[in-house]
């Protein structure tokens, strides 16, 4: 009974904090310039994403070990130091622009200006890592995060062509803007197989004490939870092409995409979109900001855990608390969330490869999944990410130049 | 054993179970007419950076003598205190009796000053 309740938990909440900055921000542009052109890559990436998740449970109910941990044992600290860096680098950019997503939700509803609830909404962030544990950061912000079906809800509601969706599965060639349709698969890419996440949901399979005879359960819950948060992405996709492609109205700032609910929504259409993007940013924002305290503490093998009391755990609080306030520095130094956004999605893609290939080894090494090894479609799939992952981590900085 | 794969980088625990840290660096002794053996390995991120870098291994001590951290570190663990290396590598030590635990019970200063901290 309880590990049904924990799947079907683990599934409505993954549902409800798939969506983030990244993704909103990437879908509604894609929907807004190529209509449902670019489902394709989010179908691509949610699988990919799922695939990953799956792996990273899996390793730390056999082994023990998050990913963090697995990586600095099974390869050493000067591999290591690269994924490190570049985490604590782009978390750091990701916090500061989930912050400013949520910022903006609440300048929607109140006018008063986004800059203004950077530092409260640093420190409610604090708070709530400070007085809770791992059930109310994952479950109580993921099923407040359910309020992102609204996007669902509208694309269903806006009857869209679904032949013409179900054609969009298989990537096809755009009419314009060559450098930009591909800067925006990338990026799609890169906002929906965002590299804490992996490491997060090890962490907590650590924390839920997940077991070897309970595979079953993250087996079910990575692929069935991601999937179904990939529909709400494509939700905002499909919103944001059947509403603002037509007007020609392009998302160039968050106030713009809120646009996209007004038909269906109406006068709701502000405080829905502002309620989805606060409380799918500020739920990212969290879990970044655990993460770094979890990837630091696993990688240096410090005490852990979002369910121990905090000055039994004081590297963990510190290390998470530090990177807040770096996030809450560069944020209060000013800059425009949207572009913030692309450019930590960017960066995620240049260090896809780095964060993949560590699967290949660890995923087929006994010593830590004994007998769960991946078979040779997984292994086969994950060489094709590594290598495609090896090319996207190319392109990106000149796509980013020509078609950001 | 392969040193670098089964010792190296692996998690160290006290005798109660409780992190410690790393396996940071290998202590080697070699003789004159005998093979370099490891007699202990060290925790601690002035030894851990100095395997990185010999520069950033000065950074890292100045960085624990500045915050007055530097004390007994990095902390030598001797062989002969080792009970097991198997997926962790259990010592025969305490963690709060050694310098591994100096900077958890510098910031627990600070953390456990703060409401709702236990």
């Amino acid at each position: 009974m309880g590990a049904i309740v924990d799947l079907v938990l683990g599934v409505v909440t993954s549902i409800g904090g798939f969506v983030e900055v990244g993704s909103i921000s990437t879908a509604a542009q894609a929907g807004s310039e190529f209509g449902y052109q670019l489902i394709w890559a989010i179908a691509i990436a949610t699988a990919m994403l799922a695939l990953l998740t799956e792996m990273s449970g899996r390793l730390a109910a056999v082994s023990r070990r998050t990913v963090a941990a697995a990586v600095r044992e099974r390869f050493g600290i000067h591999f290591q130091l690269v994924p490190l860096t570049a985490e604590l680098v782009i978390d750091t950019l990701l916090i500061t622009a989930e912050i400013g997503g949520a910022a903006i939700a609440i300048k929607l509803l109140t006018n008063v200006g986004f800059e203004w609830w950077l530092a409260p909404l640093a420190l409610l962030t604090w708070l709530l890592l400070w007085l809770s544990g791992f059930a109310v950061i994952e479950y109580g912000l993921g099923l407040l995060g359910l309020v992102t079906l609204a996007f669902v809800i509208s694309a269903w509601q806006l009857h869209p062509d679904v032949s013409d969706i179900g054609r969009s599965f298989l990537p096809t060639t755009p009419h314009h803007h060559y450098t930009r349709y591909a800067f925006l698969a990338v990026s799609i890419v890169g906002a929906t197989i965002s590299p804490y996440l992996l490491n997060f949901f090890s962490s907590g399979a650590i924390e839920e004490k997940l077991t070897e005879s309970e595979l079953w359960v993250n087996t079910t819950t990575a692929y069935m939870g991601m999937c179904f948060g990939g529909v709400v992405s494509m939700g905002v996709l499909v919103t944001s092409a059947m509403v603002l492609q037509p007007r020609h109205i392009l998302v160039d700032s968050y106030e713009q995409a809120a646009l996209m609910f007004v038909p269906v929504f109406g006068h709701y259409a502000i405080p829905l979109f502002a309620a989805a993007l606060g409380i799918g940013c500020f739920g990212a924002a969290v879990e970044l900001t655990v993460n770094i305290g979890y990837t630091f503490s696993q990688v240096f093998n410090w005490t852990w855990g979002a369910n121990k009391p905090r000055r039994d755990c004081a590297r963990f609080v510190t290390a998470f608390t530090f990177v807040l306030l770096m996030a809450l520095g560069v944020a209060l130094m000013g800059f425009d969330p949207l572009r913030l956004t692309m450019l930590s999605v960017a960066l995620t893609v240049v260090i896809m490869p780095i964060v993949v290939l560590p699967f290949l080894v660890l995923m087929n090494d006994k010593k830590y999944v004994k007998d769960h090894t991946s078979g040779v479609i997984a292994n086969g799939v994950l060489a094709a990410l590594t290598i495609v992952g090896g090319i996207l981590a190319v392109v990106v900085v000149p796509l980013e130049m020509f078609g950001g | 054993m392969d040193l670098v794969r089964d010792l190296l980088d692996k998690k160290v625990v006290d005798r109660h179970g409780r992190d410690m840290g790393r396996v940071d660096r290998l202590i080697l002794e070699s003789g004159e007419h005998s093979a370099p053996r490891v007699v202990a390995f060290q925790i601690g991120p002035d030894a851990l950076a100095a395997r990185v870098a010999p520069w950033c291994g000065r950074l890292a001590s100045g960085l624990q003598r500045l915050f007055k951290v530097d004390e007994g570190r990095p902390v030598r663990i001797e062989l002969a205190d080792v009970l097991s290396i198997d997926a962790d590598v259990k010592v025969d030590v305490a963690f709060g009796e050694t310098a591994t635990a100096t900077i958890e019970r510098a910031l627990r200063r600070w953390v456990g000053s703060l409401p709702f901290s236990s």
